[in-house]
């Protein structure tokens, strides 16, 4: 009867296995994509992991019949998914259907007040909350602001101001717009930080200004420095921001070329002060781990961000093409892409969208936009690290498991579920969860529960065995000074005999 | 052997724990300590550190554990011991220091004594505490490593019989020695190297020619 059951198993064992090599696999595997997804952790090592989102094929002006994209530098969806190209050196813009597959419309001019008014260099779109289109039309040195069919609304030029330089030179690169209808472009060397236009058009100042710091080596070099010496040196100029894009609570997210690598992207309040949480590494600037010399050394250079909701905002390193990804609190999720020529690589990566469950790349140079869609293992970090930011860490943990069946190394699932098991009173593994997770807050917390229990449970016998050791050594002291306080007296005597 | 490791000579080192200043006199003048004690305590350092690293407790310890390794640690803490005290000796020779150099290897390895004990105590009290009682150890392992330091300081100047501001200047100096005795090594491990490629290549030459 045993063994009969035993045959049985090794024929369900070897169906299991049949059905495994017949079925094909979602492409999860490394190998086979050209780029490796990983990440880095605590000890800021690099952690290979399963792939979070694979090449979903590419989209080019042709395929869609609108003529050879050249040059394009920007694009932007609008809520219904459609997607509006700066194809700049067309001198317009092209609009998707959310399909991706044909031409909804190509502006390439508009009529203003009567006149007929073409672009030149539309470098930066931008589609704002009230659905109006906005074009940093950069060699015309104006945002065109339209309505979403093409008629015009109006035009932000010239700014006015004294705290503006005499000869500004007033070059749109990217522009965004939040919610009341404030206007934030990226100006060409414009290093005081990004400039703000009202909803009427008027200019309101700079915003989320970058301090320059030097550092005290360089400031005793300045002072050794003679004057010739000086001037040759490189300037100490603010870098300037590269992309933009807003969340609905009118946060602007910018992303800037940091030479330290800690900081690429800049997290602005209303205020323009910098917000972002830089994360359990105390980095939000790309890799950890570069090269020192060759192509692919130095930090990486941030040339687009994109919110991405609740929280997770992608940044697109335009020096090795990777797209990093990053939670609330700073705590790098994925990192993907990479430069090539083969499918789902990159040339010139230049700016960077995303839809709930797709990520959209620019290439400036092949002119095509790449797309890549969300694996199981990036959908399911992506749901649980949107639960977390609502709040629901009870419901992520569903998700953070199947993260763990999919990557046991995943330090975030680790802490989620840690934390799970805190809350739940399984201090013990809670403790196991929350060291994989690196977290030493919550693993004291529950380390220290976990005393406490097992203190208090056997608190009876502790104090029993100190009190019967207590007694014990009593007796053995007295016992011991009884029966040799005799010999400790004859050696006593006898140093004093040898003093006198 | 015996003269080294006779129970009288160990027990004096613990001695030296409690009457820093009176037992490193002794030491000095009537030869109550051990050179190969000493280094047996630098050597139990050397392990003490590695596990503290590895060993102690979660909530306390931010040490890579794939990073340590015992076998270098103590090749690293015998090479600066033995810089220090090459240092301190080849300076206090030129100052008038009354403590020959078998003086202080055991004033220094003496005073890791106190570090040893502390730092062993520290890692086992880490594993019972948690982040806000951290204190406690880094309590004890801050009073271990400042005692053995101060031992080590009055060592060195009972022996060379100093005022306090000359084992300080002394000291300072040490530091200044080490870091030349650093330079004239490495140099000489260059220089070496020249010669030995100079003959290597005379060699390859004759092996090519025949």
């Amino acid at each position: 009867m045993r063994r009969r059951k035993t045959y049985l198993k090794l024929a369900a064992l070897c169906m299991a296995a049949l059905v495994a090599a017949l079925v094909p696999m979602e492409s999860l595997y490394a190998d086979e994509l050209p780029y490796e997804t990983y990440t880095y952790d605590y000890w800021e090592n690099i952690v290979i992991t399963p792939a979070a989102y694979v090449p979903a094929g590419s989209v080019t002006g042709t395929d869609v019949g609108a003529g050879e994209f050249s040059e394009p530098q920007d694009f932007c969806l609008d809520d219904d998914g459609n997607l509006y190209v700066a194809d700049t050196g067309n001198n317009r813009i092209v609009v998707l259907d959310p399909t991706y597959s044909e031409v909804l419309q190509v502006i390439d001019s508009f009529d203003m007040r009567g006149t007929t008014s073409t672009f030149d260099a539309p470098y930066g779109v931008c589609v704002s909350e009230n659905g109006q289109l906005y074009i940093a039309d950069s060699n015309n040195r104006r945002v065109v602001v339209l309505e979403l069919n093409g008629d015009f609304v109006k035009i932000i030029d010239n700014p006015q101001s004294e705290i503006l330089e005499d000869g500004f030179d007033f070059v749109p690169l990217k522009v965004t717009v939040d919610y009341a209808d404030r206007v934030y472009v990226i100006v060409k060397n414009a290093f005081e930080g990004i400039l703000v236009f009202e909803n009427t058009g008027d200019f309101t100042g700079y915003f989320g200004t970058i301090d320059v710091t030097l550092t005290l080596w360089e400031k005793f070099w300045r002072r050794l420095a003679s004057k010739q010496e000086r001037a040759k040196s490189q300037l100490y100029i603010p870098t300037e921001f590269t992309g933009i894009d807003i969340d609905s609570d009118g946060f602007v997210y910018a992303s800037n070329i940091d030479s330290e690598g800690e900081q690429g992207v800049r997290r602005l309040n209303p205020r323009g002060e910098d917000v972002i949480q830089k994360g359990e590494n105390g980095n939000v600037g790309g890799d950890i781990v570069t090269g020192t010399y060759g192509t692919y050394s130095g930090p990486s250079e941030f040339t687009d961000v994109v919110y991405r909701g609740k929280g997770m905002y992608s940044a697109l390193d335009r020096k090795r093409g990777r797209i990093f990804t990053y939670d609330k609190e700073g705590n790098l999720l994925y990192i993907f892409g990479g430069l090539g020529s083969q499918e789902g690589t990159f040339n010139t990566p230049i700016a960077i969208e995303s839809t709930d469950s797709q990520i959209l790349v620019l290439d400036a140079y092949y002119g095509s936009i790449l797309l890549f869609d969300a694996t199981e293992y990036g959908q399911l970090i992506n749901d649980a690290v949107g639960l977390r930011y609502d709040g629901d860490e009870t419901e992520a943990i569903a998700k953070w498991e199947r993260v763990l069946e999919l990557n046991e190394n995943n330090e975030l699932a680790n802490t989620g579920i840690g934390k799970a098991y805190l809350t739940a009173g399984d201090n013990k593994t809670a403790m196991k969860y929350l060291k994989l997770g690196m977290n030493r807050k919550y693993y004291s917390i529950a380390w220290k529960r976990y005393r406490n229990e097992i203190l208090s449970n056997n608190i009876g016998w502790i104090l029993t065995v100190i009190i019967i050791v207590i007694i014990l050594l009593i007796v053995y002291f007295r016992i011991i000074r009884r029966h040799f306080g005799k010999h400790k007296g004859e050696k006593k005597k006898k140093q004093e005999g040898l003093l006198t | 052997m015996k003269k080294y490791f006779s129970g009288d000579k160990w027990k004096y080192a613990f001695y030296t724990v409690s009457h820093p200043m009176d037992a490193y006199y002794e030491i000095r003048h009537r030869d109550r300590g051990s050179v190969p004690i000493a280094i047996i305590f630098v050597i139990l350092f050397s392990f003490t550190f590695s596990i503290n690293r590895i060993g102690a407790s979660f909530v306390v310890n931010d040490t890579d554990p794939s990073t340590v390794n015992a076998a270098t640690e103590l090749v690293a803490v015998l090479m600066l011991y033995a810089l220090f005290c090459i240092g301190n000796w080849s300076i206090t020779c030129l100052m008038q220091g009354e403590g020959r150099l078998k003086d202080i290897t055991i004033a220094i390895g003496y005073g890791f004594i106190p570090m040893i004990v502390c730092i062993n105590i520290g890692t086992i009290v880490s594993q019972a505490v948690a982040k806000d009682e951290a204190a406690f150890y880094y309590l004890i392992c801050g009073i271990g490593i400042a005692y053995g330091l101060v031992m080590m300081f009055m060592g060195i100047m009972t022996v060379h019989n100093y005022t306090l501001g000359k084992a300080i200047l002394t000291v300072i100096l040490t530091f200044v020695a080490m870091l030349i005795i650093i330079f004239l090594v490495l140099l000489f491990i260059d220089l070496i190297n020249q010669v030995f490629s100079f003959f290597r290549s005379i060699y390859q030459e004759l092996i090519y020619r025949t």
